[in-house]
């Protein structure tokens, strides 16, 4: 039988030119994994945490870091999620909750099923090649989760799968609201005092931890890993400044695959070298006028949380349309995005001002504020508004952002649906036809202004 | 049995119906503003100190339609509805917006009332949803003392010890004159729908709880003495739905199938009058008291506490009303009740509890589809029942 070639699903026609650099990090990433499925035979303690980068606390704790989110993303881009899926489904979460918490508790349970196997001695309940059953169990959990209340409630659930066995320290994260006169990104009043509530709580999450290790916390060490971070934040948005050149010399997309270095790598050299390595490539690119996208015609802002599943394939696809996604909420308005606030000396108050400065945490009014901000630096043409499926938090403003975006900059948009971690929500023909349309109205205002 | 008086019930059938009118019908007698507030933890005695009506904003039965462009489909009815009033004009009547519930959701519903009526104030002192921190309490104290602030701010007067506490002690009256209700119910007592005890606490949230307790004052003086329940019903529990009530013609279903609902933990039921304000210490203290008080009588899904477990609460609640299943009824997209809905499934069938799971959205009911899977359920359980007896005997 032959391959109907009008009918057959395509690949979009590869447009795009992707940073080299950025390869070192799957790198940094697979062989973090990796280190971290063997914990347990190098007898060291292991947190599992959701929510705001914690991991400079945990490293300086001698711990190893288990990020839920992070291990979901991973799953997901590696198309290993379903297993996850099916073992949490079997268990009774519904396929509308989010997909980052339904692959993570998945996990628990296929973890917890192993923890079983080894007590009862029946081997062969959980298969252990996949990637999925490989996390190791926990000593104890840490939730600290900005903006979205299903991420406290996802690990008390997962607190639970394990039956209550080990302890979970919970650090409550105010939404900063920017309801008052003052309120804005970074200033009045709740910003001011919100941080230092927080604060208080960090130091309390330290002596939980010696509790539990029986050794004192190494704050030297904080301070040593806050430096790296702060050098490292430095370089990313130096590069990220960089690419509002039009062409730009790298995209959105690279910036995805520089989520996880920023987010939970260990803060060392290596870290700071990686960001050096991106940021050299960029000034590399604009030197020798090297774009990231063929054709440069339009320039995108993408708002919402990354579709993991999708990640190359949203790559070509927007480079097919000659379109440059520059920019976006999930990864230019977090992950240390403001190194200033660092202080080494008082490495936990600039922690603190990061975990509530996470794009999903602030009220509308900031939201506004930070889109038209990007907008203007980047000089964007039009939205992207992934509307992610499972992700209330990420979705919630979508709608009136566009409204401020068109009224304000005149900036037009569209939305189209997919999801963080399940495949199944991703709609091919909204993508399609909503980007086109956009387009076409950014033509159409190009040649009124003309 | 006994049986309600109609007349009254219509009454408050009527506020429950209607919440916006009756708030326009009130603010023209009074002359007082009316201050909306939202689920599931807003302690309405603060508003209601300063001579305010206070009102929880329900789900609205009208059709969801500029709402449709301001949030996305896959949020709970609830806050689907709600930013569409505020679209449509249906939240005009109040004066101000108060919130302590931190829902993502429920937030991106007051963002778009912030959006849609920007002239109105919406304040968010934001209660900590993890109960047992040794900082809890503190916090939770701290946010009341913040919604006193904004609420003089916006009626212009002081809530005073002496205020508040008479305010507290008013609530405190209905939800005690409600729970002889579920009492009743309980106890097979007293014929009553579940569409008609969500009447009777639906209308408390959004009615002058002086008129509200007064009406239930006389309801409950015109029951006949106690008879025995109806023979042959299967006894159940309905437990979940937060934050707006489930449609009633569900209830009603439920009911046809040869159910007897014994007992609940509905929001617009068991859970909203089932912790009352200590009296007696400082009236501020007492509502931050309440709030951690709550998730005890009555865990839930949206906080977090070590200590505390909705499925073994579930569980014992079953026992202790002989319920022989539970019905959960979720609001689609409701992500607590999505995260707690496994555990509550395997502590019940842990104890050979039936347990169905109905989800509910805004508009419509399937109601055939529905009224299948509950005679199934029901069926189920009598089988069970035989099985049981059959082994016994």
């Amino acid at each position: 039988m032959s391959l109907d070639l009008a009918t057959a699903p395509t690949e979009p026609l590869d447009k795009s030119n992707r940073l080299a650099s950025t390869r070192a990090g799957g790198k940094m990433v697979a062989e973090y994994w990796d280190n971290i499925f063997t914990a347990k035979e190098r007898g060291k303690h292991v947190v599992w945490y959701n929510g705001t980068a914690l991991n400079p606390i945990f490293q300086a704790a001698g711990l190893e870091w288990c990020h839920g989110e992070a291990f979901s993303a991973r799953l997901a881009a590696m198309h290993l999620e379903g297993p996850a899926q099916a073992a949490g489904e079997e268990y009774g979460y519904i396929g509308e909750l989010c997909s980052y918490a339904r692959t993570h508790l998945g996990c628990a349970v296929m973890t917890q099923k192993g923890i079983t196997e080894k007590q009862s001695g029946i081997v062969g309940m959980v298969d252990q090649d996949e990637l999925a059953s490989k996390l190791p169990s926990p000593d104890f959990f840490v939730n600290a989760y900005a903006g979205c209340s299903t991420g406290q409630q996802w690990d008390a659930m997962t607190y639970r799968v394990f039956g209550k066995e080990f302890p979970i320290f919970n650090v409550s994260l105010p939404m900063i609201w920017g309801n008052k006169p003052d309120a804005g990104y970074l200033r009045g009043a709740e910003w001011e005092t919100t941080p230092l509530y927080v604060e208080e709580q960090l130091k309390k999450l330290i002596e939980f931890i010696e509790y539990q290790t029986k050794r004192p916390f190494d704050w030297d060490a904080l301070s040593e890993n806050m430096s790296y971070i702060k050098r490292a934040s430095e370089l990313r948005l130096e590069a990220m400044a960089l690419c509002a050149a039009a062409p730009t010399p790298a995209t959105y997309w690279d910036w995805v695959a520089s989520i996880a270095p920023i987010n939970f790598m260990p803060a060392n050299q290596a870290l700071v070298d990686y960001f050096q390595g991106v940021k050299d490539e960029i000034q590399y690119r604009i030197a020798n006028s090297i774009s990231a996208v063929q054709n440069e015609k339009y320039r995108v802002y993408f708002d919402g949380i990354m579709n993991w599943n999708k990640l190359g394939f949203l790559t070509r696809k927007f480079a097919e349309h000659d379109v440059a996604v520059v920019a976006g909420r999930y990864t230019h308005d977090s992950f240390w995005q403001e190194p200033d606030l660092i202080d080494i000396n008082r490495p936990l108050l600039g922690m603190a001002q990061h975990y509530l400065i996470c794009p999903i945490n602030h009220g509308l009014k900031i939201m506004e504020e930070l889109l038209i901000k990007r907008c203007d630096e980047y000089g964007i043409d039009g939205i992207a508004f992934h509307s992610t499926r499972t992700c209330r938090a990420m979705t919630n403003p979508q709608h009136i952002l566009a409204k401020t975006a068109e009224r304000d900059r005149g900036i037009k948009s569209f939305f189209f649906e997919g999801d963080v971690a399940d495949a199944s929500f991703y709609k091919d023909e909204s993508l399609e036809s909503g980007l086109v349309a956009m387009l076409e109205t950014i033509d159409q205002q190009r040649s009124r202004r003309a | 049995m006994s049986e309600l008086d109609l007349t009254a019930l219509a009454v408050l059938a009527a506020a429950a119906g209607d919440p916006a009118g009756y708030a326009r019908r009130w603010k023209a007698e009074n002359n007082r503003p009316v201050v909306g507030s939202f689920p599931m933890n807003f302690p309405s005695e603060l508003v209601h100190a300063t001579g305010a009506l206070p009102v929880i904003v329900q789900e609205s039965r009208t059709p969801i339609t500029e709402g449709r462009s301001l949030l996305p489909e896959f949020y709970c009815s609830y806050t689907r509805s709600v930013a569409d009033q505020a679209a449509v004009g249906e939240l005009d009547v109040f004066d101000a917006f108060l919130l302590a519930d931190h829902c993502v959701q429920l937030l991106g519903a007051a963002d778009v009332i912030r959006w849609a009526k920007p002239e109105k104030p919406m304040h968010f002192a934001q209660f900590i949803s993890s109960m047992d921190d040794p900082w809890s309490g503190a916090q939770v104290l701290d946010k009341v003392r913040a919604l006193q602030a904004e609420v003089e701010e916006i009626v212009g007067v002081t809530v005073t010890p002496e205020r508040l506490s008479h305010s507290i002690r008013l609530f405190n009256e209905d939800r005690r004159l409600l729970r002889e209700f579920w009492d009743r119910r309980r106890a097979g007592t007293l014929r009553i729908t579940s569409r008609q005890l969500q009447v009777l606490v639906k209308s408390s949230m959004v009615m002058d709880i002086e008129e509200h307790s007064e009406i239930l004052r006389g309801l409950l003086a015109n029951l006949d003495p106690d008879e025995a329940a109806p023979a042959g019903l299967v006894r159940l529990h309905l437990s979940g739905h937060f934050c707006a009530p489930p449609r009633p013609e569900l209830l009603d279903l439920i009911e046809e199938c040869g159910v007897l609902v014994v007992n609940d933990d509905l929001y617009h039921g068991a859970r909203y009058i089932d912790t009352d304000v200590p009296e007696g210490v400082d009236p501020f203290d007492a509502l931050a008291l309440w709030y951690l008080d709550r998730n005890i009588s009555a865990p839930c899904g949206t906080r977090v506490q070590r200590n505390v477990d909705w499925d073994e609460y579930l569980v014992s609640s079953v026992e202790q009303s002989g319920a022989q299943g539970v019905i959960v009824l979720m609001a689609k997209f409701c992500e607590p009740l999505m995260l707690y809905y496994p555990e509550l499934r395997k502590a019940l069938e842990n104890r050979d509890v039936p347990v169905l799971l109905i989800e509910t959205e805004h508009e419509g009911l399937a109601e055939e589809a529905v009224r299948t899977r509950v005679e199934t359920f029901v069926e189920r359980i009598h089988r069970n029942e035989m099985k049981v007896g059959s082994s016994v005997s």
